[in-house]
């Protein structure tokens, strides 16, 4: 089916993530202004206008009633879905880089760019009642993190652990009581771009600039399995119905000038999530892919490229039809 | 305290000297003993070997003392007389110091004498050259080293016959030949500096199999052999050449920065050069070398100048030829002489080449005011003179290429971007006839997608017949297979960024190739069939290099080469029905390989999702007991919405009547 092209940001976009249903699609860009649009039709549902810098990360509730943004205006914002009203706002020392809500979404993290005197840090903070106040409060817990930055952030299934992805390519599961490192592990070569969880958030799947995507077990951390592509990965996502991997990235954006598109160098690949097997490509953007969005239902997918658009890509029946002999 | 101490240093305080010498050592002189239990584990040699080397070394003289044997026994009134004799012989190697004559009781010379020299060297000297000196009809000169004495003496009484060496079989250099399916093999080189690798491939269907890889097999690059024996590498010190099923080192030609190198046609020679002029004058840098003894058969002087290869050999290894300014200089093998130990004077030789199939070397003056142009035939050692034919073309010329097999050639001409590729044919006594243009202004237009391809280089199947028109590096990459006897177009394609284009030496397969040496994204080959269909794309980082290895030529004769084509059909029914077998084969192993990694992954999930169950109520808990497992699991929460879209706006013109 013709994908549909959402045209709204005025520069590249940074990320994309549906809410849980599935029914609203939200985007960030490095231009100010988040967008979310009807994922049906790609009609745009609205902005969140506050933001004085490139929104990195963005991230919405279970119930799809807060959404959080977070800047290289060295602030994180909290909004509310339903009037894209801003109610609550975090001054920080350096750029927001990775934000998410915890399952409950009583909690959520966010991590701060290593900066100018001012190192990587990761905060994690009560959003359960939004007013005033959070601005003043402290952080839960304010963890000082030492060497890489973090480039990738996911709380662990039951709000107890988080998973940061480094700089470096090293994966580190926090225990979010004890505020101390569990485990990590060094599989990825250089920077993790993206993680995302499978359905049930026991497994999830990290892109990295290394070329290469990879699983992981959600709790061990254990390497799982390993798509190997020749360009850096930005992001990756799973299938909710199927065992596939949509993978997408590109050349650094200094790079481009010198790749054909007709290469197909910026199409989002499919992989067997099991096989490590790639078996489909989709053309698409003028440039490298920046995020990756499976729709809940597993029915279409959306990808946002440095070129600035997000397209929404329905699959057709041939996509379900297909099956790999084994 | 170092006031202190100076005080104590007066003679008034002498008798305090003593008792505070201990103190005064330990402040003012750092210890320079060892530490108790020190062992001293670095020899002297290790610390001033070069100081050692320097120091003289005892010697009794020994060493300058020669015996001279069959001198002349006389009475002690004529010793005088034979010791001017004996000073003019032996006096004029050098200062003799020392001299005896023994005598017997009777006071006569018993027939030797004792000689010593200033030093060694001299006594080595007269002790060569004296030897067997007649001084008169009677007597004649043995002369002998003192020293060799003690090395006589030492020689054992029985003969005991060398020991016969272990006969080590040599591998079978050419055991690729045999291959039965006659795969090709290829060999890559990825990575640089301490991260070279060099892996053998075996083209092998439907998938190549890797036989060998090793890092830092070589230094820089890698080169096969003309006739597929060797692989050579290059190292600091020199080349070394592998072969045989392991890969195993069959020789090693040493030469410091060496980084040219040239095989003979016949694989008996090889040339290396070294372009460094620093590594001292006893450097040799243009070296002729035997491949099977691994000697030295020649240097030659290098000038700077010359065109890689600076030697050029005739087919059968006979003859090789360098050129100069206004010379030709040809030598013969084994001997590494110039031939007739002249060179040939040619004024403005430009260059030059020798017959694939006879010693007969051709080559090219350049048109000279009203002279024009020519080329002559030389046959070793006669001379004849041939017109040359000549096409004009009007245009820029990019390209030429000679089919290898068969009398075409095909040039690329024209202004760039708008190229023409045309194909003449020659036949004896005619002029070289314009079999076909390719007007490529309009062929490369494709109808899809109106991008403008463009070609650059030429690229022969080594069977002819087929070529390749490429587009290497800054045109993109374009690819066309077309086939001469029709002149179809096969296969109109691309692979971005290509930097060369390798055909098998059977003409079956290309490969085009994303060097890392001209481009630094997307290195890489591509494997194609001769029709341009796509067999393999292997992204490999930091590629730099792939070379099929060279095949000797084939032993049929022309009668059964003919025969094997009229019975094509017949073949490749065979070869087909071996291919699908083979197919099969690969996906049945494909799909064993599927299910054991389903099954294992499997057991996997399947604990997993016990877990991920066992905690349902947890996660019920912290979403307000709301289930949100499924995308519909909560039905109760849902509220049906109707939203209605606007889809699209028609207007339409009601016929009137």
């Amino acid at each position: 089916m013709k994908p549909l092209m959402l045209h709204g940001h005025e520069r590249a976009i940074t990320q994309i993530k549906y809410n849980r249903e599935g029914d609203l699609l939200f985007s960030s860009s490095k231009d100010k202004k988040p967008n979310v649009w009807y994922s049906l039709n790609g009609e745009r549902l609205g902005s969140f206008n506050g933001h004085n810098g490139s929104v990195w990360c963005i991230d919405v509730n279970w119930d799809t009633t807060r959404f959080l943004s977070g800047s290289g205006d060295n602030s994180l914002r909290v909004w509310d879905c339903q009037t894209g009203k801003e109610i609550g706002l975090l001054h920080t020392n350096s750029s927001v880089r990775t934000c998410s809500f915890s399952y409950s979404a009583n909690l959520a993290v966010y991590s701060t760019d290593k900066a100018l005197g001012h190192q990587c840090e990761m905060f994690i903070i009560d959003i359960k009642n939004v007013d005033a106040v959070l601005s003043q409060a402290d952080a839960i817990s304010r963890i000082a993190v030492n060497g890489p930055r973090i480039s990738a952030i996911l709380w662990g299934a039951l709000d107890e652990t988080i998973i940061t992805g480094h700089e470096d390519g090293e994966i580190t599961l926090w225990d979010v009581r004890t505020r101390k490192k569990m485990t990590s592990v060094k599989s990825h070569k250089s920077q993790i771009n993206d993680m995302q969880f499978n359905k049930d958030g026991t497994m999830f799947v990290t892109a990295s600039k290394d070329n290469t995507a990879k699983l992981f077990d959600s709790e061990s951390l254990m390497l799982l399995k390993t798509y190997k592509t020749e360009r850096p990965v930005n992001s990756a996502t799973i299938s909710p119905i199927f065992d596939h991997v949509v993978l997408g990235g590109g050349q650094d954006a200094m790079d481009v000038t010198t790749t054909s598109t007709r290469q197909g160098k910026f199409d989002s690949r499919f992989f067997h999530l099991v096989f490590e097997e790639e078996f489909a490509r989709l053309k698409g953007h003028f440039g490298p892919i920046n995020s990756l969005a499976f729709h809940p239902n597993g029915r279409s997918f959306s990808t946002g490229g440095e070129d600035g658009y997000v397209r929404i890509n329905t699959f057709d029946q041939s996509y379900f039809d297909f099956h790999f002999e084994y | 305290m170092a006031k202190k101490t100076l005080a104590d240093k007066t003679p008034q305080n002498e008798d305090n000297v003593k008792n505070n010498d201990d103190i005064f050592n330990d402040d003012e002189e750092p210890n320079f003993s060892d530490p108790e239990g020190f062992i001293d584990d670095i020899t002297d040699e290790e610390l001033l070997g070069d100081i050692l080397k320097q120091k003289p070394s005892e010697t009794d003289g020994v060493e300058s003392v020669i015996v001279v044997d069959g001198v002349p026994q006389v009475e002690p009134e004529r010793l005088e007389k034979l010791q001017s004799v004996i000073s003019k012989v032996l006096g004029k190697f050098g200062t003799i110091m020392n001299q005896y004559y023994p005598k017997n009781e009777n006071g006569y010379t018993k027939g030797y004498i004792f000689l010593e020299y200033n030093n060694p060297l001299n006594a080595l000297a007269a002790a060569q050259s004296v030897n067997n000196y007649k001084i008169d009809k009677q007597h004649t000169f043995k002369v002998n080293l003192f020293t060799d004495f003690k090395k006589f003496e030492e020689i054992a009484d029985e003969w005991e016959p060398p020991k016969p060496q272990e006969f080590k079989a040599a591998a079978d250099l050419h055991y690729y030949l045999l291959e039965p399916d006659a795969y090709d093999q290829f060999c890559v080189l990825c990575g640089n500096g301490a991260s070279v690798t060099v892996q053998v491939w075996q083209n092998s269907a439907p998938e190549p199999t890797l036989l060998e890889e090793r890092s830092r097999w070589t230094e820089t690059y890698v080169k096969w052999s003309p006739l597929g024996t060797y692989l050579a590498t290059f190292h600091k010190l020199g080349v070394a050449l592998w072969g045989g099923p392991q890969f195993l080192q069959q020789a090693r030609f040493s030469q410091k920065g060496v980084e040219c190198i040239d095989f003979s046609p016949g694989e008996r020679y090889l040339v290396t050069y070294t372009p460094r002029t620093d590594l001292g004058s006893d450097q040799k840098r243009l070296v002729i070398w035997d491949i099977l003894t691994g000697q030295e058969k020649r240097a030659f002087f290098a000038d700077g100048s010359s065109v890689w290869p600076i030697f050029r050999w005739s087919h059968d290894d006979k003859y090789l030829a360098r050129m100069g300014e206004d010379v030709l200089s040809v030598y013969e093998t084994p001997s590494f002489g110039l031939l007739d130990k002249k060179s040939i004077k040619i004024p403005g030789i430009r260059d030059f080449s020798w017959s694939p199939t006879d010693n007969v070397l051709a080559y090219w003056v350049p048109e000279d005011k009203d002279v024009p142009a020519r080329v002559t035939l030389l046959e070793i050692p006669k001379e004849k003179q041939i017109p040359v034919d000549s096409v004009e073309i009007k245009e820029p010329i990019h390209a030429f290429a000679w089919e290898p097999v068969g009398s075409k050639f095909a040039i690329i001409h024209g202004e760039i971007p708008s190229v023409n590729v045309s194909f003449y044919e020659v036949r004896y006594g005619h002029q070289p006839a314009l079999l076909r243009c390719h007007v490529h202004k309009h062929l490369f237009y494709s109808t899809e997608k109106l991008e403008k391809k463009a070609c650059n280089h030429l690229f022969w199947s080594p069977s002819g017949q087929f070529i390749v028109l490429a587009g290497l590096t800054t045109m993109a990459g374009a690819l066309e297979f077309i086939d001469t006897n029709d002149f179809t177009i096969m296969n109109s394609t691309d692979h971005y960024q290509t930097s060369d284009v390798e055909w098998d030496p059977t003409g079956r397969y290309v490969v085009t190739a994303v060097s890392s040496w001209k481009t630094s994204v997307d290195n890489g080959y591509w494997i194609w069939t001769f029709q341009g269909r796509i067999l393999k794309r292997v992204n490999l980082n930091q590629f730099n290099q792939l070379l099929w290895r060279p095949r000797p030529p084939t032993l049929l004769t022309p009668e059964q080469i003919k025969e094997i084509k009229k019975n094509l059909k017949k073949y490749s029914a065979q070869f087909e029905s071996k291919d699908r077998m083979r197919l099969t084969r690969a996906s049945k192993e494909l799909i064993e390989k599927r299910c054991a990694a389903m099954k294992a992954f499997e057991e996997y999930r399947s604990k997993r999702i016990q877990e991920w169950n066992n905690q349902k109520k947890r996660r019920l808990e912290l979403r307000n007991a709301i289930d949100t497992d499924e995308l519909d699991s909560d039905s109760k929460n849902v509220e049906e919405e109707v939203i209605e879209f606007f889809v699209k706006e028609e207007t339409f013109i009601i016929d009137e009547k």
